[in-house]
């Protein structure tokens, strides 16, 4: 985005799905589903499982999607013989490594869907990786 | 060529044997010890050697009925502490839970003397209304239930649960934390056994129906 000043708008327009694929190559995500929620109930949480396929540690820092008011990364932790969540404001992936989202572990917080979501449906998610790598995930909702 | 293949055969055949002595050994062992013990030790389920009798208790259920001692009489009664705003361990748990009771009720001696509790540890939000959409969603067999602080803080203490409400003042979505394990009740009311997290419901279904073979006519 900082060399549009130098005027070559057009060439990097036509360059940025290009580049788009390659920094996307870097971090892959695959099985990204939503637990559907049962009736009345606004707190869902996303799974998925990420893999750095770079020689350096990524740090995904957020996630946001349009489906959702809230979305927060948590991590279900246990402590003192109790099982709760915690805020993780950061999470590393190490270099060429995975790191597995799923249930009684991380996993995406969704507060407030936007629509009632049902098994079969797809939500949108964009993780926000440090140093500007963002990627759109559609997650599948299922039981 | 055939020389080898003979030496192997023996040494085959002596492993073959020393297995099966070692089988008819271990078969006979548990036998003796009448026995629960082929289900000790293990990290799924922790066994109590005295299961120990449960006091009054005072709970309402998701159709607003009395949830009391004398319904954990005369079933099985798996038992499970949460609340309907938990995202993550309370929904994987009560899906688990209700894929162990669909497994069970395929077994030969079915389901009719099991039930699945779930009980709100946060009455103030959880409704009998809500809890009734919410236990039903995950099996129409499920029993959701709570009650006042004290009440519930008199069962959790019996079965060693623990559990904590991070109220905050203007703050719709507080956390809760709670014990995740699942306690079995028997049917005399009895607590008899936990299932540590992580659960998965084949290792659930598969102790059970062992562990209500052995108990079954004494724990009745």
């Amino acid at each position: 985005m900082r060399w549009r000043h130098t005027g070559f708008a057009c060439l990097i327009l036509a360059l940025a799905p290009i580049a788009a694929a390659t920094e996307e190559a870097g971090v892959s995500v695959r099985d990204a589903w939503v637990r559907e929620a049962p009736p009345g109930v606004s707190m869902m949480a996303g799974y998925m499982v990420l893999q750095n396929k770079t020689s350096r540690p990524q740090v995904l820092v957020a996630a946001r999607s349009p489906g959702f008011e809230t979305v927060m990364i948590h991590r279900t932790i246990a402590k003192e013989g109790m099982t709760g969540m915690e805020h993780a404001p950061q999470v590393e992936l190490l270099p060429k490594a995975s790191l597995v989202f799923a249930p009684g572990g991380y996993h995406l917080m969704l507060l407030n869907p936007k629509r009632t979501l049902h098994a079969g449906d797809r939500v949108d998610i964009t993780l926000e990786f440090r140093g500007g790598l963002v990627l759109a995930v559609a997650y599948a909702v299922r039981k | 060529m055939e020389k080898v293949s003979l030496k192997f055969s023996i040494m085959l055949t002596a492993v073959v044997l020393a297995a099966m002595l070692a089988g008819v050994w271990l078969a006979a062992a548990y036998r003796e010890n009448g026995s629960r013990a082929i289900l000790l030790p293990d990290q799924v389920m922790t066994l109590f050697p005295a299961p120990k009798p449960l006091a009054a208790f005072a709970f309402k259920d998701h159709e607003n009925r009395v949830f009391d001692l004398s319904r954990l009489k005369g079933k099985w009664s798996f038992l499970f502490f949460g609340y309907t705003h938990c995202p993550d361990i309370c929904p994987t748990t009560l899906a688990t839970l209700a894929r162990a009771h669909e497994n069970i009720a395929k077994s030969s001696a079915g389901a009719k003397d099991v039930q699945f509790v779930f009980i709100s540890v946060d009455p103030d939000r959880d409704t009998v209304g809500k809890l009734r959409q919410y236990v039903t969603y995950f099996d129409t067999g499920f029993l959701g239930v709570t009650g006042d602080n004290a009440q519930l803080g008199n069962l959790a203490a019996q079965l060693g649960a623990v559990y904590q409400l991070a109220i905050t003042p203007g703050m719709e979505n507080y956390p809760v934390y709670h014990t995740a394990a699942v306690f079995l009740v028997d049917p005399r009311a009895r607590y008899h056994a936990v299932f540590a997290p992580p659960l998965d419901a084949e290792g659930i279904s598969r102790r059970f129906e062992v562990l209500r073979e052995l108990e079954g006519p004494k724990a009745t």
